[in-house]
């Protein structure tokens, strides 16, 4: 019985974290879906976590030339606000357009060359000390 | 007061954001270099059919001259079958290419083979069957999709299995086996377009690191260590402007590294 409420207690205090990178994840894939109806096809894996206010994250990926990418983010919190970015290898802005609407963001690139740019995630605004995030890309 | 005033600024600025669809506006440049380690991913391993997605564009080369045939009953110790497991997903790939349906259906069940032998076997079932399926429809972009979620799945799995160095195996052996295709079908019509599509040097250097970073007891066992040498003999070759004499060196290589994958030396 004691093995129990121990349980209980773990799964307590883990289950609001595990909720809310699920719900950043949610998120993440509503603000993606519309390219889907766009022939983008979704990568069936995502990436998260939680930063502070004004905290970056950067992603490296090699991205290919040829494909068109859309990178989104979303965050699981009302009234935070998110922003991704794409830079290339020489730090050099590399998007061809990008939006930012509360808790979504996403930005396009069509690479102009294949090798590593990095998709820099950053959360400009939030009534929260660590806001979760996710992100998730399509490509056509 | 000062605190309800602040929330309803906060309140207010996010409002009118939200509503505008603009954010600030992103920086034009960023120095990289400057980017706190902490603060950087890991990079992050592309999946095979975007790769092939690019070689749909490159013309019609004849996929089924690419075809081989791996053969899954060869099998020997865990970081062989993961790298094999890698390389399989990679040849359904190109089977998609080709139209083979029956060899597609034949890469479905090897995937599952494979993945049941290094115990990953549910986590593939559902897709392996669609796989099956669909290859009998001829719906490829839909088998693509399958392929690329196994692979996701079983590297997930061993994930959370405490197997994180098999993943990057598996990982390993979808690349080798995608660049030694990549190569064969640049090598045929070489365009400095299409032998750009191997500028990717810090996606090496990942895999040299995850390699050098594994135990010593998986380190030193001889495919690792062959893995080992024949990415270190790519390295020179992808870090430098890339040449009709590089693109056919690395696809000796990469060749030679997926035969002894399959061959388990």
């Amino acid at each position: 019985m004691r093995r129990l409420f121990i349980l209980l207690g773990f799964w307590a205090i883990l289950r609001p974290a595990q909720a809310s990178i699920d719900d950043a994840i949610a998120s993440a894939l509503s603000a993606i879906d519309q390219y889907v109806k766009q022939g983008y096809i979704v990568r069936d894996d995502e990436w998260g976590g939680d930063l502070g206010l004004r905290e970056q994250k950067a992603i490296p990926h090699t991205l290919f030339k040829g494909n068109d990418y859309w990178f989104c983010i979303g965050s699981d919190v009302e009234n935070a606000r998110v922003a991704i970015h794409l830079y290339d290898s020489r730090g050099k802005l590399a998007e061809s357009e990008s939006w930012q609407r509360g808790r979504f963001a996403g930005a396009r690139v069509l690479p102009v060359g294949t090798g590593t740019y990095y998709i820099i995630v950053e959360v400009t605004g939030s009534p929260k000390e660590r806001t979760t995030w996710a992100m998730v890309y399509a490509y056509k | 007061m000062t605190k309800h005033l602040g929330r309803f600024i906060f309140a207010a600025t996010s409002f009118l954001l939200a509503v505008s669809g603009f954010g600030e506006a992103p920086a034009n440049h960023i120095d990289l270099s400057k980017f706190p380690a902490t603060q950087l991913d890991d990079i992050v391993v592309p999946l095979p059919s975007e790769v092939f997605n690019v070689l749909d564009k490159l013309g019609t080369p004849n996929w089924q001259e690419q075809l081989r045939n791996p053969t899954v009953k060869n099998r020997g110790e865990r970081e062989q079958i993961a790298l094999l497991l890698g390389s399989v997903v990679a040849e359904g790939f190109v089977a998609v290419e080709a139209a083979d349906k029956a060899r597609v259906k034949q890469i479905g069940r090897d995937v599952l083979e494979l993945a049941r032998a290094i115990g990953v076997e549910s986590t593939v079932l559902a897709r392996t069957n669609s796989i099956v399926t669909k290859a009998d429809s001829g719906d490829w972009i839909f088998v693509r999709r399958e392929l690329d979620g196994a692979l996701t799945d079983v590297k997930n799995a061993m994930i959370q299995l405490k197997d994180a160095q098999l993943a990057h195996l598996v990982s390993l052996g979808g690349w080798l086996r995608g660049t030694e295709v990549l190569t064969a079908v640049v090598q045929k019509s070489y365009s400095s377009d299409a032998a750009d599509l191997l500028n990717q040097p810090d996606l090496l250097r990942y895999f040299q690191e995850r390699l050098a970073g594994m135990p010593p007891r998986m380190r030193n066992n001889p495919l690792v260590n062959r893995m080992q040498k024949g990415l270190e003999e790519i390295s020179p070759l992808i870090n430098q402007k890339l040449t009709p004499g590089s693109v056919r060196r690395i696809n000796e290589i990469t060749g030679q590294m997926v035969k002894a994958i399959n061959s388990r030396a």
